[in-house]
């Protein structure tokens, strides 16, 4: 619990010793076989587990590492946590003489200074040995947990100001000994959550990862564990070399990007964090330095591992989609994240918070640094949102908390090329979002609205989608918790895009007691309050003028833009009418208005130069 | 001497359009008779009939009395795909619930790739100003909370008939649990809208949540008319032709069931033709004693690759995106890539390519002498001498042409700086790497090694390719069924008619209520009795299997098991043991399925299943070689390029082949509707049911 132990966590690792070669082929089948491994793993919990936050918003991933603890194979489920699951199991790796491993356990880790993310993301990982004893690979399953035992009910507590607040940290525990549950464990681990279901939840882990293992113990046994052990090295140093042959065609030099957190839980302003992008050849190094090391703030503390992660979350998706998710894309960037700023705190800081801000920030840096060499694939992986309208309950079964449904549209900004669509940006598109019947048939709650706002997708030649309106009636009393960010600062436009729209937040709506929520909040909402929850939408790319008039037509006809925003963001100048189906294009209007358009967006230019 | 009094056969016959051939395969008695003609795109039901006269012709009879000794005509249909593939559906609306328009644009979040950016969203269905909600709310109890504003229905009528709005889906929350408010919302659209045609959720998909059910009924909605249609079409003239039954469609989840079943949820019959392909692989494998198959089908336009373990090829309903739409009726799974013979090959920034875009069967192949100026996959077939323009084609539908087939690959050639001859073998190389090249994406995404498979070839293109694939696979044996060209169509002929349902009702398992569980059974039941009359089937041969849906609370997934096997309507199993029993069997289900019991927890049961199916007689499949060994005599010799060069290559006919007869590679084998490549290093055996296995002998 040190920097010294983060830096040893992240260290490079050797590859696998083996006597055996294995052909590319052979290398992709043992791959695939892997992948299908993780798949059931992750399906297993899904299906298995209760929590809608594990079965409905499918936070979740499963993984596998390697008996040196390398990343194998990041697969199914959130990149988010895909990235960091190798260090909290490197940490029981290294320690794997006093935690007795062998053959049948499974362990548990959760500690944010122990190589993990935020308490309430579970990684619970079972060793797995071939025929000789030999320890060859390691599956972790991680899921974040609806509640971690600690002052608030959920895990995040506003104020926290260290750890011991956020509740039960775990480094690493044995859960399973040879095969046998270790119930006083179990017990005093359930015993230490408040969640209903938590138990079920726990149990549904425990038993996807013993499938896995077995899964993994064929495996073995069908190619040998030399070969596997081969496969496994080839697609690391192939990721590798696949990764830095995207860098070497990127320009060399240094590309740099400042992004902003609007205020910490406590209302200390513009939290700033710096990523400077050193290209050199085929290298590529990432770095924090220049990041917020206030040591005041409160609230915006991403673990060391979670930095890293988040940065590869970003940098994953600027490179060919194709390239496997492993150790070799660590292996090929350097990352630099000073000790005791925001983004590698020291021991015993709140983790909680830190895994939404500054983490999507340090993700919206590195895409914005590097949005003028890859533009077209220049989209921050990212959730803008402060934290989820959480709403939380007690009944006769315990807690229960609602917050899947909350996320809808947010967030997916345009590339050159392409709108932004869909809900959410490409690296969360497996957290399938949960559905108004599965959640108003568990808790008691009224879905109002979910729908997208007109004119809140950035402006751009290519345009951000809007964020959508989530408005929710909870039907007994309820606590609510929120952390608005991303109002003053929201997501940036790229290349010469507008900026997307503002998150605003409003609790007990229609009533006189309503109130827009500004900095953080922490309520007790009365029967029958409305809670309603504006999403920023994602950012445009490029410049607006310079839209298609026609696709502008076509976002009025939708509605995702009004036909005022047509004429003042766009220059697009419509005849016709929107309730009649019958709109078209004023051709020569709409290009004496984009001259115009362009004249002042010139001018801005040449001022800004001389400024 | 007199003629043999005949008696009038049962005939059925097995139906499968493609894009190029429709595939019929009649079975009479034991014996099984193919047939294919040209696929008839602009009214597809005219191949069908063009097909059915021509079967009538070669039994003698009239199309009248052929067709009144039908006892079952079964059809599998891509209508429903090629509508989405094209994209030229319905103009489609959507009417849901206040505050819920866009659910179909979110996808619940879902993206294909979640790696990729630059993925480019699917075509909408329905785009936003189609979108349209009206205020009305029921809750999960079926409770109304806010009553259904009609006024705001008769708007969106207003609106959706100023877009030209020919099919409308209605959707509302809730309306699996109370559907007073979507059949309301179905009246009202009826009378503003006469003539459109209507998708309710609730018919088409009678269960949670609402995107998965919206979906459903959106891309239901988009396709219906063009099945319904088409349907109605084939029917009417199969009426006027004289046949007497109902026509049996074939499902995605590899069952059959009547039109009229079918049309209250045309999008069951997506995907129908590549499952009938399946259905009958597991089939004729299993007869063989090979469970575990890699099946592959290539055709004029894709090459569509399944899975065959353990003799199953389950069903799977839920989360099937298919064609990036969210499908959630139960299908069979399989993967298609759009290569096949009419696959178009060309130069494209210096490189040689073939596909995407594809002749397909109008204009065709340029052999096929039909206007096709684009050298396609099948005329580098021909070019290579794996086909013959001295041979009958397609069953003598017609015979392959040279003209302008060489220069159409001359020009590839001079693009390329070689011969014709190489651009026609550059083309059978890329067509088969790209097809090996899916195949390992399919299986390694499965963890599975194909080398512990052996593959099933079928399709008119299947057995020409088969073996190159099987040998760069590992895979040491190819089956090749005689039916192999019409084996979709056979598969539908295999395939029960079933008819699999739920219904949703949540209570306690140590309190059941078994009044309104055994009056959901008693519905479901009702409604196959009511279909399979209608097919002419006699309850007491339909089995039932009652089944019953239970989870944990909290857990979005529930497990279905039987509770009862046997007659339709035999409720005596729904007793006071019922909840014992059920939880009995929901511990044993959840202890295999996820190998733990909740402690100190009950389960409780959220729903009612009932599949009901009938026997009907399948086509015989078995193999083994009791038949002696016997070499046989090819018929003549051509030159053909099987990628080691133009060499002198027997022929053989594959009428004149025998049970137990076997050819060394290099050869060709003509059969009626396919050629089947012996590439050097293989061996092609006759089985006793008269198919062919390939094996690798590597020499």
């Amino acid at each position: 619990m040190s920097f010294e132990l983060n830096q040893r966590l992240a260290a490079p690792r050797a590859p696998l010793s083996t006597a055996a070669a294995v052909d590319p082929v052979t290398a992709s089948i043992i791959r695939g076989a892997m992948e299908t491994v993780c798949f059931e793993a992750a399906t297993h919990l899904g299906r298995a587990a209760s929590s809608p936050i594990i079965n409905q918003s499918n936070e979740r991933n499963a993984s596998i590492i390697d008996a040196n603890g390398r990343l194998a194979l990041g697969s199914i489920g959130t990149p988010h946590l895909t990235f960091v699951t190798q260090l909290t199991v490197r940490y029981g790796l290294e320690n794997l003489q006093d935690y007795d491993w062998g053959p049948g356990d499974v362990f548990l880790g959760n500690d944010p200074d122990y190589g993990g993310g935020h308490l309430p993301d579970y990684n619970v990982y079972a060793p797995v040995y071939d025929d000789n004893g030999e320890l060859v690979l390691i599956q972790a399953l991680q899921a974040h947990q609806g509640d971690t035992g600690g002052k608030d009910p959920g895990g995040f507590t506003l104020e926290a100001t260290d750890i011991f607040t956020e509740g039960l940290a775990i480094p690493c525990v044995k859960l399973v000994h040879r095969g046998e549950k270790r119930r006083d464990i179990i017990k005093l681990i359930e015993r230490n959550n408040r969640f209903a279901t938590f138990a079920g939840d726990l149990a549904a882990m425990i038993s996807g990862v013993q499938m896995s293992v077995r899964m993994l113990q064929d495996l073995i046994r069908k190619w040998g564990a030399d070969v596997v052990k081969a496969a496994v090295n080839y697609n690391i140093e192939h990721t590798e070399k696949r990764f830095r042959e995207e860098v070497a065609n990127w320009p060399d030099g240094r590309y740099e990007a400042d992004v902003y957190i609007d205020h910490d839980t406590q209302g200390t302003k513009d939290i700033k964090v710096h990523v400077a992008c050193d290209i050199l050849g085929d290298q590529l190094t990432v770095d924090l330095t220049g990041t917020d090391d206030r040591q005041e703030l409160v609230g915006v503390w991403n673990t060391f591992g979670n930095s890293r992660g988040y940065v590869m979350t970003q940098l994953a998706a600027m490179v060919d989609p194709e390239i496997v998710k492993n150790e070799g894309l660590f292996n090929a960037v350097d990352i630099i994240i000073p000790e005791g700023c925001i983004a590698h705190p020291p021991p015993n800081k709140p983790a909680a918070l830190g895994s939404f801000h500054p983490a999507c920030e340090i993700t919206e840096a590195v895409c914005v640094a590097l949005s003028t060499v890859v533009p077209d694939r220049a989209a921050p992986q990212v959730y803008k949102i402060g934290m989820p309208n959480a709403v939380i309950g007690f009944d006769e079964n315990g807690m229960w908390m609602d917050q899947g449904v909350d996320a809808r549209s947010m967030d997916v900004s345009a590339v050159e090329g392409i709108d932004g669509w869909g809900s959410c940006p490409s690296a969360l598109g497996n957290l399938l979002l949960s559905e108004a019947e599965d959640a108003e048939s568990r808790f008691p709650i009224i879905n109002m609205s979910r729908e997208m706002t007109t004119d809140t997708g950035g402006a751009g030649q290519w345009r951000g989608q809007p964020g959508s309106l989530n408005v929710k009636q909870v039907l007994v009393p309820t606590s609510a918790m929120a952390w608005m960010v991303s109002a003053s600062h929201p997501m940036q436009g790229m290349c010469g895009g507008d900026d997307a729209s503002p998150y605003t937040n409003h609790f007990e709506v229609g009533t006189p007691n309503e109130y827009k929520i500004d900095l953080a909040v922490s309520a007790q909402l009365p029967a029958d309050a409305v809670i309603a929850y504006q999403h920023g939408g994602g950012a445009g790319f490029g410049p607006a003028w310079q839209r298609d008039p026609q696709a502008v037509k076509e976002d009025v006809l939708d509605e995702y833009v009004s036909l005022q925003a047509a004429r003042d963001k766009y220059g697009v100048v419509l005849n016709g009418s929107l309730e009649d189906y019958d709109l078209s294009v004023d051709v020569a209007a709409t290009q004496a208005l984009r001259a115009q358009m362009k004249a002042a967006a010139q001018a801005a230019q040449v001022e800004g130069v001389q400024a | 001497m007199s003629q043999p009094v005949m008696e009038p056969m049962n005939y059925r016959v097995g139906i499968d359009i493609g894009g190029t051939f429709t595939d019929f395969a009649l079975l009479k008695g034991d014996d099984i008779i193919l047939h294919k003609n040209l696929s008839t795109p602009g009214d597809r039901s005219l191949g069908v009939m063009e097909g059915l006269q021509t079967l009538a012709q070669q039994e003698g009879l009239t199309l009248s009395d052929f067709l009144g000794q039908c006892d079952a005509i079964v059809h599998g249909t891509t209508v429903a795909d090629n509508t989405l593939i094209e994209m030229n559906g319905a103009v489609t609306g959507l009417i849901t619930t206040e505050g819920f328009r866009d659910e179909m644009e979110y996808r619940r979040g879902f993206k294909e790739n979640i790696w990729d950016v630059r993925l480019a969203p699917p075509q909408q269905i329905t785009p936003r100003r189609r979108r349209l909600t009206v205020p009305e709310r029921v809750l999960f109890d079926g409770t109304v909370h806010k009553s259904l504003d009609e006024d705001a229905v008769r708007e969106c009528c207003r609106r959706l008939k100023k877009q030209s709005v020919e099919s409308v889906a209605i959707s509302l929350l809730f309306s699996f649990v109370n559907p007073a408010h979507e059949k309301r919302v179905a009246e009202i659209v009826a009378e503003e809208m006469p003539g459109v045609h209507l998708s309710v959720s609730h018919q088409v998909l009678p269960r949670s949540p609402e995107y998965d059910r919206t979906s459903t009924t959106v891309v239901n909605a988009y396709v219906a008319p063009r099945v319904t249609d088409y349907l109605e079409k084939l029917v009417s003239r199969l009426k006027e032709g004289g046949y007497r039954h109902q026509l049996m469609v074939m499902q995605a989840s590899g069952g059959v069931m009547t039109k009229e079943y079918i049309e209250g949820s045309p999008i069951r019959v997506l995907a129908s033709g590549p499952a009938g392909g399946v259905i009958g692989s597991a089939h004729v494998g299993g007869a063989k004693g090979y469970p575990n198959l890699l099946c592959v089908d290539m055709g004029g336009t894709s090459y569509d690759m399944s899975m065959v373990i353990d003799g199953e090829a389950p069903a799977v309903a839920g989360w099937n995106m298919h064609h990036r739409y969210l499908v959630g009726v139960p299908m069979v799974q399989v993967e298609t890539l759009g290569a096949g013979g009419g696959s178009i090959c060309h130069v494209k920034n210096g490189e040689v390519q073939v596909g995407p875009a594809s002749a397909g069967s109008e204009p065709g192949p340029i052999c096929y002498g039909r206007g096709g100026t684009q050298p396609t996959v099948t005329d580098a077939l021909l070019m290579l001498g794996i086909l013959s323009a001295e041979a009958e084609f397609a069953g003598g539908n017609f015979s392959l042409k040279t003209d302008g087939v060489r220069e159409a690959f001359q020009t590839i050639g001079d693009e390329m700086g070689y011969s014709a001859e190489e651009a026609a073998f550059d083309c059978w190389r890329l067509v088969n790497a790209n097809m090996i090249q899916a195949v390992r994406r399919t299986t390694a995404g499965k963890g599975i090694d194909p080398k512990d498979t052996v593959m099933l070839a079928y399709g008119g293109n299947g057995p020409a390719f088969a073996a190159v694939h099987a040998e760069a696979l590992g895979i040491d044996k190819v089956l090749v069924p005689k039916a192999s060209p019409t084996f979709s169509a056979m598969g539908t002929l295999v395939a029960k008619p079933t008819i699999d349902e739920e219904r949703s009702l949540t209570c306690a398992v140590d309190q059941p209520d078994l009044e309104k569980l055994k009056a959901l059974w008693q519905e479901l039941g009702e409604r196959a009795q009511h279909y399979f009359a209608e097919a002419n089937f006699a309850s007491d041969r339909i089995q039932a299997k009652y089944q019953i849906n239970m989870r944990y609370r909290g857990q979005n997934w529930a497990l279905s098991f039987d509770m009862h096997s046997g007659a339709l309507q035999d409720l005596s199993f729904v007793d006071d043991d019922l909840g014992t029993k059920a939880l009995a069997a929901f511990n044993e289900r959840h202890m295999l399925e996820f190998g733990h019991v909740r402690e100190g927890e009950l389960p409780e049961i959220i729903g009612v299943r009932l599949e009901s199916s009938v026997d009907t007689p399948s086509p015989k499949a078995s193999g083994g070689y009791l038949a002696a060994r016997l070499a046989a005599a090819p018929m003549g010799y051509r030159q053909a390029n099987l990628g080691e060069g133009y060499q002198e290559t027997p022929i053989y006919q594959g009428a004149e082949l025998q049970p137990g007869q076997e050819i060394a590679g290099p050869a060709i084998i003509a059969e009626t509707f396919t050629t089947i490549v012996v590439y050097p290093g293989w061996q092609a055996l006759v089985d006793d049911a008269g198919d062919y296995e390939l094996n690798r002998t590597g020499s």
